[in-house]
């Protein structure tokens, strides 16, 4: 009996060159029970999932260690993982087959014996889905919220007896996050089912989990001491006054020209202020940035920046228009150009936006780095060798570039460990401070709804000013510095 | 067909990814993730090698490739590393110096298709309009006939070299094209492309400057298969003759020459043939390394 469920014992991965990513690593996970395995980004928590799953990426080497299945070695890994697992990743939106419309995705999860009988429909309703309206459709037709449900309705289909999730607390929204972490209380302590949880989140960790296993890398240099912010102070510190960005009765709609997804949006943004956004996934939170980033074309309505009337396409929009908004997107997989050094990266919006020459820009790319607290030696790797921390807060760097009056920050945090999270909000509230700017930012993250200012809600397709907003201990902190 | 299994590959990359900061503190700050492999070197090496010799070999022949030197047929002696062929000409010679046209043409004709390729899958890849729609269609269209054909079609119209280029235009482009077309449509929404179209960049900066860099494996990956292609091209239609008039050296015509006399002298048959397989297969094997590098296969 005590052999049964996952052990792990003295697992050792190494990358090409020798490096050890992880060290003689010992797990012992038992029927019913649930463990979490906490530390910081870069720590090889993720690589160790792999490891244990049997499937690691090219270029790392599994080093020496056991991997073993009520008692015995795990074999097959591939039948192994298809029968007794189910994986919930990091960025489960793009683990979804391009193909396969929701109900296909997870009919496949299904064994051949589950699959008569609408399972795959309860499966769907389970994380809240609509099996009449979302089962057909594939992923490119799903918001990032609804993709996140059909890879949670994949993992959890067939009850698998191993479960594991990557950062659930960063790769899916509040409400599908609930619902997966009562799937896994209900498995606690049910005899059977063993549990793996990848997590930064020590209130989803402390409540959960049997046992945690904290894996700390040797080195950690990526985060320097933060030099004081130097970027041109062009407007006035302090919120009120004129709005810097005004949207009036703007109406959107995805695809252009299909059914309305927002209507009728009013909104207007002051220097130093920030606004969340909150909204279900899918309600079109995203598409309004991209809109204001001039990506996507509104139906209706108009907008102002400083005053001066906006165009829908960016390559109308006057020089000074272009400056005044920039977005900073979610993914930090794909935020950073993998052919471009991050110097280069800065480089060149200093050039288009500002008109410096290349040695200047160059010069400049350094001091921006600076400004957001990574080492300048940075700028001479590319994205490939960067953390997903380092790499959102050089694509905050690159927006940061032309000296914009509003941020427009789509789920900025929404891949980032608490920590660095933490550093990055840190960032944007000094920049506020000192520099004016303002910041629209999208999220399903509680820690930037706080710092807000105000909080808008988006609810059956009309964005809403969110009661709860006017209370003051939501107010952020550092505004009181 | 990188996005069929795009779970494993997208979370491998991030699972790698998230190693390197650990170990990244290497001094000097030298890009450590475009490392190149030993095998790129060895192949890269090879291909360079073999180039080398297709394009100068004839300066270190020694003997005019068409001079007499010995009795047809002569076996391999001191002096004939590689014997005689069917008019007593020095074999080693004419290998040494039969690469460069078909080699040149070769590369025109991959560097064409290629070029073509890239363009037209670029503008297709981001127009999303009628017209691409309608470009990418023909192009399937044109894959769908049979390239030999073409081919001798081509040859009979036009002059050797050109047929070549032409006959790899009609079977290369098509294929590179549908190949960037992907990888363009799946870059529109990069966050690295719509952080420059949102800083005004225009669509053709955004191609030039971003796309293209950062597709730049998969593209150098694919002339490779191109310039195999059109090896096989000329080798074919310079085995039937429409390559160089006889007397000039030629690889692929060498082998028809000197397949009747096998058994007297292997070595007139087998040279010219390991020189073609060499050269095909070093650019192969070096497109292949481009794309393991890049993480595509």
């Amino acid at each position: 009996m005590s052999r049964r469920g996952l052990t792990v014992r003295g697992l050792t991965v190494t990358d090409r060159t020798g490096t050890v990513i992880v060290d003689r690593l010992d797990l012992r996970i038992a029927p019913g029970e649930v463990l979490a395995l906490v530390g910081p980004s870069g720590a090889g928590k993720t690589t160790v999932l792999r490891a244990v799953l049997g499937a690691l990426p090219f270029g790392l080497t599994h080093g020496g260690g056991r991997i073993e299945w009520h008692g015995a070695s795990v074999r097959a890994p591939r039948r192994w993982r298809r029968r007794t697992v189910g994986f919930l990743g990091q960025d489960p939106a793009s683990a979804l087959h391009p193909l396969l419309d929701a109900r296909a995705a997870v009919r496949e999860a299904l064994p051949r014996s589950a699959r008569a009988g609408g399972a795959e429909e309860q499966a769907l309703a389970e994380v809240g889905l609509d099996p009449a309206d979302i089962g057909q459709r594939r992923p490119h037709q799903l918001s990032g919220g609804q993709a996140q449900r059909v890879a949670l309705a994949r993992a959890l289909a067939a009850d698998p007896e191993l479960l594991v999730l990557d950062e659930p607390t960063s790769a899916l929204d509040p409400a599908a996050l609930a619902l997966a972490l009562e799937r896994v209380r209900r498995r606690r302590g049910d005899g059977r089912s063993v549990t793996l949880i990848v997590s930064h989140d020590m209130g989803v960790v402390s409540e959960l989990a049997d046992h945690v296993v904290r894996l700390d890398p040797d080195v950690r240099n990526d985060v320097a001491p933060r030099t004081p912010v130097r970027l041109e102070k062009t407007r006035k510190p302090g919120a009120g006054g004129e709005p810097v960005l005004e949207v009036r009765g703007v109406t959107i709609a995805q695809p252009p020209g299909g059914l309305p997804l927002l209507s009728d949006v009013d909104l207007a943004i002051s220097s130093g202020e920030t606004v969340a956004v909150l909204g279900p996934s899918g309600s079109g939170k995203s598409t309004l940035l991209r809109v204001l980033a001039g990506l996507h074309p509104a139906e209706h309505g108009r907008a102002t920046v400083a005053g001066e009337r906006l165009p829908w396409v960016v390559t109308e929009r006057s020089p000074a228009a272009v400056r005044a908004l920039a977005l900073v997107g979610q993914n930090p997989l794909d935020v950073l150009n993998p052919a471009r050094t991050v110097g280069a990266a800065l480089a060149r919006p200093l050039r288009t936006l500002r008109g410096l020459s290349r040695r200047v820009a160059r010069a400049e790319a350094l001091q921006l780095l600076a400004t957001v607290g990574l080492p300048v030696e940075l700028a001479y790797r590319y994205p490939a060798a960067l953390s997903g921390g380092q790499r959102q807060r050089v694509a905050l760097a690159r927006a940061l570039a032309g000296g914009p009056a509003v941020l427009l920050a789509d789920e900025i945090t929404a891949a980032l460990d608490a920590r660095t999270a933490g550093l990055v909000l840190d960032l944007i509230d000094t920049l506020r401070h000192d520099t004016g700017l303002a910041v629209l930012a999208v999220t399903h993250d509680p820690a930037v709804a706080a710092r807000a200012d105000r909080v808008l809600q988006v609810e059956g397709g009309r964005l809403h000013p969110d009661p709860c907003s006017h209370h003051d201990d939501r107010r952020p902190s550092l505004d009181a510095l | 067909m990188k996005r069929a299994n795009g779970s494993l590959l997208k979370r491998s990359g991030d699972a790698a990814d998230r190693s390197v900061p650990a170990r990244s503190a290497e001094p000097d700050g030298s890009p450590s993730a475009r490392r190149r492999s030993p095998a790129m070197l060895v192949f890269g090496g090879l291909s360079g090698v073999v180039l080398l010799v297709a394009l100068g070999g004839e300066v270190v022949a020694g003997h005019d490739p068409a001079a007499i030197v010995a009795a047809p047929w002569a076996e391999v002696a001191s002096g004939l590393p590689f014997g005689a062929d069917a008019l007593g000409r020095d074999v080693l010679a004419r290998v040494l110096a039969g690469g460069r046209d078909l080699t040149l043409t070769s590369l025109a004709a991959a560097l064409t298709a290629s070029a073509l390729g890239v363009a037209g899958g670029l503008w297709v890849g981001w127009s999303r309009g009628r017209l691409g729609r309608a470009v990418a269609g023909a192009s399937d269209l044109l894959l769908a006939l049979p390239l030999l054909l073409l081919a001798l079609l081509a040859v009979v119209a036009l002059p050797g070299p050109a047929a070549v280029i032409a006959g790899t235009v009609l079977g290369g482009t098509p294929l590179t094209l549908r190949v960037v077309a992907d990888a363009t449509a799946a870059a529109r929404q990069a966050g690295y492309v719509e952080a420059a179209l949102s800083r005004g960049e225009t669509g053709g900066a955004v191609l030039l400057r971003e796309v293209l860099p950062a597709h730049a494996g998969l593209v150098c990956a694919d002339l490779g298969q191109r310039m195999v292609l059109a090896v096989q091209l000329a080798a074919a239609l310079n085995v039937l003759g429409f390559g160089p008039a006889p007397p000039a050296p030629d690889w692929a015509a060498m082998l028809r020459e000197n397949l009747q006399g096998l058994g007297l002298n292997p070595a007139a048959t087998i040279a010219p043939a390991v020189a073609l397989a060499v050269l095909a297969g070093s650019v192969a094997a070096l497109s292949h390394c481009l794309v393991a590098r890049d993480g595509l296969s």
